[in-house]
């Protein structure tokens, strides 16, 4: 990965270590001062020039290579994003905007994101619109022009996380009902405090990071909120999407947390059954396998020749090393005694895992949206 | 060999199922969290009017079915009570009940009641539960306590394969609550203008886990009557009959939780409830490789036959 890649490596646990209580498990736990914590990092990121250092100097960013941010979301993730909801914000958002938001829009958002200042929601998925987004049938209404123009959004979103502490939302919306289903859609840029926009939070057991659903009844939004062109947001969020497309360096966290068992554990290491420690192996085996694929795609992307196949392969053993980790990790867990601070935060982010892992092969697209992905790279041109 | 239960037993299953719903169904673990205090309240009352307490599966094989019909009528509604637990009291101590414990940090899932408790090692070395600190709050650690105990002078033969036997039964009783719900999820939740049900990449999932589910009746059914007849190998089979019961139940719950999507972790949906409070009963006493080294260590070189 380079010496710029180790050197930034060192620097980011020199901060996590400094910045980032021991046992911190997310920005939106309970506990507001773990959301301050978040907020902190990020404008002491922000200060380095490490918040946004992957995009263009133009834009207050450091044009760094892949693999330095590979380096950045592997260690954000081991430990917990400390970023918290701002990630978005850096890794997306940011750069949808530079591609195709006006002059105004950039001069409004692109600052803000770089400063750590502002924090994003992403209104995409809906009650009937999951896997097949685009069904989704939230609405913006033409407003005629005596009557100012514009249009008014109605519908509703959910699973949409952080949307209780939101200034703006990257919010799609249909526009036109003519046509295929994903010609008429358009991506909106709202700001959170619109009258007739409200979030209420959903109890789940994934532990504590909030997902929320947010009701439209009649949002005003004008033509400058419009992100891109009207009727292009199918092909945005197309964009979004590659921007996210090796996604969650998932294994770093589950190597993490793997590795620092032996030591927590101490002398009952050795009493653990032999089988137990052979899974504990071969889970290091699976991230070892799920970093290397990761890197693979990195690679295509850089050089431009990536397709969604490439990133499937990847996402679909990630989701389940996440899964599988969490399990030996517990089973580990089970046969030890810890006291003591390590054996304390080496308890909560198991269970933590254990929780946020369920979710990992539905998050951020389906097990199954990827395995169609997959098998229809493989099968495409087979005779 | 019997591998079925007595119509009886069925029978009583039902009627227990039936009271539960009465009582509350799906909402008893919803109030059993949110005022822990009441843990006992709507359950415990209600099963002593049925009689439950009263069965000596022990001693009777007609009892022995029927409590284990009862255990998989808790699971299906979740019933947040440590029925399974209590039916496998020791007669001859004066308790409530009998928990199968193991590690070096014994615990269950019996916070917040107001019982006095046996435990037994799976080699049989009886004790007597002296105190017991919940984990946390319900919500994060779904009614687990550490243990206090004492070693006691009794032996317990018997104690240990009825304890892991009866408890495969309410987690028995869970997958096929979690299996139903996708089952009837997956027919009603159209994406790509059809039912989930018509893909056949969810019918697979589906399968997958009705394979698991089966199976771990299957064992269920023969570790019972292996107890009840005094095999030799009861502890074996019960054993083997707990690995099915957490491998079954890692499949079960991760295609049920896949299918349902994200719906499916949220407190609105009973799955996010058997979810989380499954995990005491696949964690404690022995988790996935424990269970292995114990049932390897029980068999030695004996196998498993089928009697």
């Amino acid at each position: 990965m380079g010496p710029d890649a180790s050197a930034l490596r060192a620097e980011l646990r020199e901060l996590v270590g400094e910045h980032v209580p021991p046992g911190f498990l997310g920005a939106f736990t309970d506990d507001p001062a773990d959301l301050e914590t978040a907020q902190r990092f990020c404008r002491t990121l922000a200060e380095r020039d490490l918040l946004c250092l992957a995009w263009p100097a133009e834009f207050g960013g450091r044009g760094a290579s892949v693999w330095e941010q590979t380096v950045v979301r592997e260690e954000m993730w081991a430990h917990h994003e400390p970023r918290g909801a701002q990630y978005m914000g850096v890794n997306w958002v940011g750069p949808v905007i530079m591609r195709y938001g006006t002059a105004e829009q950039q001069r409004t958002h692109l600052p803000a994101i770089a400063g750590g200042e502002v924090i994003w929601c992403q209104g995409f998925s809906e009650p009937d619109a999951g896997s097949d987004l685009a069904s989704l049938r939230t609405a913006a209404r033409p407003v005629p022009d005596a009557e100012g123009g514009g249009w008014r959004i109605y519908g509703q979103k959910i699973w949409t996380s952080y949307a209780l502490m939101a200034q703006w939302c990257f919010l799609l919306a249909r526009t036109s009902a003519e046509g295929r289903k994903q010609e008429g859609l358009t991506v909106f840029l709202v700001p959170m405090s619109s009258a007739g926009i409200e979030a209420r939070p959903i109890a789940t057991m994934l532990g504590p990071h909030h997902l929320n659903e947010v009701y439209f009844d009649g949002v005003p939004v004008t033509a400058a909120d419009v992100l891109g062109e009207v009727g292009q947001g199918w092909k945005l969020v197309q964009e979004v999407l590659a921007f996210e497309r090796v996604g969650i360096a998932r294994y770093a966290r589950c190597e993490r947390l793997l590795l620092a068992a032996p030591a927590v554990l101490g002398g009952q290491w050795d009493t653990l059954p032999e089988e137990l420690r052979a899974r504990w192996a071969r889970m290091l085996m699976h991230c070892r396998r799920a970093r290397l694929l990761a890197y693979r795609v990195i690679s295509l992307q850089s050089a431009g020749t990536v397709t969604p196949g490439d990133a499937a392969a990847y996402r679909i053993a990630v989701t389940r090393l996440d899964q599988e980790s969490a399990e030996v990790l517990m089973d580990i867990l089970g046969l030890a005694v810890l006291g003591g601070a390590d054996g304390n935060w080496f308890r909560a982010e198991v269970e933590d895992h254990l929780r946020y892992a369920q979710a990992s092969t539905v998050a951020s697209g389906s097990i199954e949206m990827q395995r169609i992905l997959l098998s229809r790279a493989l099968l495409s041109g087979a005779s | 060999m019997n591998i079925e239960l007595s119509e009886e037993a069925r029978a009583f299953g039902n009627t227990v199922r039936e009271a539960l719903a009465d009582a509350g169904g799906d909402q008893l673990i919803r109030a059993a969290e949110r005022d822990p205090a009441r843990r006992s309240g709507a359950v415990a009352p209600l099963l002593a009017e049925l009689g439950l307490w009263e069965l000596a599966p022990r001693v009777d094989a007609d009892d022995l079915e029927a409590a284990a019909a009862a255990c998989r009528a808790a699971g299906w509604w979740c019933a947040g009570y440590p029925v399974a637990e209590r039916l496998a009291r020791p007669a001859d101590l004066d308790v409530d009940g009998l928990l199968v414990v193991a590690g070096p940090r014994p615990a269950a899932a019996t916070a917040n009641l107001d019982l006095r408790w046996a435990a037994v090692t799976v080699d049989g070395r009886r004790g007597l539960v002296t105190a017991m600190r919940p984990d946390g709050p319900p919500r994060t650690a779904s009614f687990v306590a550490t243990l206090d105990i004492a070693p006691a002078r009794e032996s317990g033969s018997g104690d240990p394969a009825l304890g892991l036997v009866l408890t495969c039964w309410t987690l028995l009783g869970m997958l096929d609550r979690a299996l139903d719900l996708t089952r009837h999820y997956v027919r009603v939740r159209e994406q790509f203008g059809q039912p989930l049900s018509a893909f056949q990449g969810v019918q697979f999932q589906l399968t997958d886990a009705e394979v698991e589910r089966a199976g771990l009746e299957m064992l269920a059914k023969y570790a019972l009557w292996s107890f009840g007849a005094a095999s030799e190998a009861a502890v074996a089979d019960a054993l083997a009959a707990r690995l099915a019961a957490i491998e079954a139940a890692e499949i079960v719950f991760r295609v049920a939780h896949q299918l349902h999507g994200a719906i499916g972790f949220c407190d609105e949906t009973q799955l996010s409830w058997l979810s989380r409070y499954s995990q005491p009963l696949r964690r404690l006493p022995l988790g996935l490789s424990a269970t292995r080294a114990a049932l390897a260590a029980e068999i030695g070189t004996h196998g498993l036959a089928v009697q």
